[in-house]
């Protein structure tokens, strides 16, 4: 049985604990918003107007043609014109430049015999990502300025449509907002919760509690409510910036996105607690409270890489940790608006892990000290 | 006759070492007993165990007539502690401690109010309850802890090291409080380093290697092994063990 007026001193004990060290409490606060700013600007570096050069030995007007019609595209910025380029690496480090287009010198006249003209494209792969969309963009590119140079109408064999349903603008708001949500609540939670815990440790005052009439069980509760709250507010946080400052709406309910942050911000707060029983000094807590959340939850909920193309050892860590399951929770109720029907599965997954690890680490942390 | 704590064959080992050994110890009621030791002769450990933070290996004990295994949860609202390592919240103000500390132990409203009157008078803390724990004076913070552990009236007081570096003025200071809580009936079970201070003490033990060397009043054991002080006594009894035993 839970007392409430112990529960009560214990919880307002820990807010105190809160607001005197404010610049914790401003980290807590800003950090959110900082990183994202930060991804927001990262992310939304859509590839445009990426820097390239031409080589080109013998301008003739087909080859010229051709070379106008990469800088008019968006994608590309012509920053030059070589005859030759005998050190091409040179000009990529010279003029900071993506990628080389080399026109051969017979440019003009192969292009109208039976095997075609030959160009190379020199890319700087030091950016994966970049280096694919260079590469997937410069043929077809390529090959339907050559036609219409040569005016020859190209022969329509396929219509391909796209249509891109969720996030139909590909806007990386809406992939990072809820990347973030996940990333951050559960840092947030389990740094907290070990850290304080941990201290009270170090500090001695936890054998002060123990020795009190207070259950574990109140001790657990009543330290860990104030902390509920703070991350609740960082999650609000998250939204309300995505919304005014990248226009992101949710799409579902939001008092549905509400309850399920708040079951994953349980499971989180429970892995601070597990985390709390295992460190003895506040500095272990935090690092392993770092290592358990941050690093698994970037690399594997599917924020970043998605899940499905994860060799299979990755693919079983991914499918362990709650993230991925809040991760899918988020993404369905801010982009597709689904509620319940759809979502109770990872939503169960997610409570089922939090209150598994929230009973492990009571029993841990029943042990006397 | 009525014992605020009685320990028989209490024995604690952590792995093959044994932190404290068959030690049999009884109390009784409003006594100040000296609980002396060596560093590392297992004063602590003993004290967690009574406190009921430490399960014992073997052996049994009763505090404020409660079973220390089995009956933890009374022996808790009828003890204070005070442990060794500083154990107030040094990013509270005083005021703020003293309202926790009563309040994990059920106090509120009008009646905490005046306890913490009534504490804060007689240790002399009045003027310092709006500062901040951490910015006091160590003697001053160690006299907060007593009053924390003191709030809630408790039958039995367990003191680990109270005076450590704590200045002779102070110390002076902090014994007379202790006499005047056994005076009003409080049973305190005190550690110190300080030999000259345990004289005061009504009866003490010295604990060594985990076993209790000599025990009785301050008197009666000078008197005994033929020692002007307690501090002769000490260093007999620590001679002799490294006599005894050639390792
Ligand atoms: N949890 C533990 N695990 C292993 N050994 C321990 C543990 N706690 C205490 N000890 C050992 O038990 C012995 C007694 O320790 P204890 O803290 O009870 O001594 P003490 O008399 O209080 O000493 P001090 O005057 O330094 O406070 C020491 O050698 C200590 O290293
Ligand atoms: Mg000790």
């Amino acid at each position: 049985m839970m007392s409430g007026s112990r529960l009560a001193t214990i919880a307002r004990k820990e807010v105190r604990h809160i607001f005197r060290d404010w610049q914790t409490l401003v980290v807590v606060l800003v950090m959110p918003v900082m990183m994202m700013f930060l991804y927001g600007y990262a992310l939304n570096a859509d590839a445009k107007e990426i820097p390239v050069m031409i080589e080109m030995p013998s301008p003739a007007p087909e080859t010229r043609q051709v070379a106008d019609k990469i800088d008019a595209s968006s994608l590309f910025s012509v920053r030059g014109t070589v005859p030759t380029a005998s050190d091409p690496r040179e000009l990529f480090r010279l003029h900071g430049i993506k990628a080389l287009f080399r026109f051969p010198s017979g440019f003009a006249r192969d292009v109208r015999r039976p095997g075609g003209a030959r160009v190379q494209v020199l890319v700087d792969g030091s950016d994966p990502n970049l280096g694919t969309i260079i590469r997937n963009a410069a043929e077809p590119m390529l090959l339907g300025a050559t036609l219409e140079v040569l005016g020859v109408e190209q022969p329509k064999v396929l219509d391909l449509r796209t249509l891109i349903l969720y996030n139909p603008e590909q806007r990386s708001a809406l992939f990072f907002v809820p990347g973030l949500m996940a990333v951050i609540l559960l840092m947030i939670s389990a740094l907290l919760t070990s850290v304080a815990i941990a201290r009270e440790k170090e500090l001695g005052t936890m054998g002060q509690l123990l020795v009190s009439p207070l259950r574990p069980l109140e001790i657990i509760v009543g330290k860990i409510i104030p902390y509920l709250f703070l991350a609740a507010v960082d999650g609000f946080l998250i939204l309300a910036v995505g919304r005014v400052a990248f226009g992101v709406r949710i799409a579902g309910n939001p008092w549905f996105l509400g309850a399920c942050s708040l079951a994953y911000i349980f499971t989180a707060l429970s892995i601070g607690l597990l985390i709390s029983t295992l460190a003895k000094r506040q500095q272990h807590a935090m690092f392993m409270a770092l290592g358990a959340t941050m690093m698994p939850t970037v690399l594997l909920s599917g924020f970043i890489f998605p899940v499905a193309s994860m060799p299979l050892p990755l693919r079983i860590l991914s499918h362990i940790i709650p993230a991925t399951y809040f991760l899918e929770i988020v993404r369905g109720i801010i982009l597709k608006g689904v509620g319940l029907k759809e979502l109770w599965t990872p939503l169960i997954v997610l409570m089922g892990e939090g209150l598994l690890l929230m009973g492990i680490a009571i029993r841990k942390f029943k042990v006397k000290l | 006759m009525e014992y605020s704590i009685r320990t028989e064959h209490l024995t604690k080992s952590f792995g093959a070492f044994t932190a404290v050994d068959h030690i049999d110890v009884a109390v009784e009621k409003g006594e100040v007993f000296g609980f002396l030791g060596a560093n590392g002769a297992g004063k602590t450990t003993a004290i967690r165990m009574l406190c009921g933070l430490l399960a014992p290996t073997s052996g049994r004990g009763t505090v404020a007539g409660f079973d220390i295994i089995a009956e933890t949860a009374k022996i808790r609202t009828r003890i204070g502690y005070m442990s060794q390592k500083f154990s107030l919240y040094p990013d509270l103000s005083v005021a703020e401690n003293l309202r926790l500390y009563g309040g994990l132990y059920g106090l509120g409203g009008g009646e905490l109010k005046d306890r913490i009157k009534e504490m804060a008078g007689f240790l002399g803390l009045g003027d310092l309850l709006p500062r901040i724990t951490g910015s006091l004076p160590w003697g001053w913070q160690q006299r907060l802890s007593l009053a924390c552990a003191n709030l809630h009236r408790p039958e039995i007081l367990f003191l680990d090291e109270p005076t450590g570096s704590v200045d002779p003025v102070s110390r002076r200071n902090f014994w007379d409080l202790i006499h005047r809580l056994s005076a009003q009936g409080t049973t305190i079970f005190i550690t110190s380093h300080y030999m000259d201070e345990v004289e005061y003490c009504h009866r003490l033990s010295i604990m060594i290697e985990g076993r209790i060397a000599a025990i009785g009043s301050p008197r009666d054991l000078k008197r005994e092994h033929g020692c002007a002080t307690i501090h002769d006594l000490f260093l007999r009894l620590m001679e002799r063990k490294s006599d005894g035993s050639p390792a």
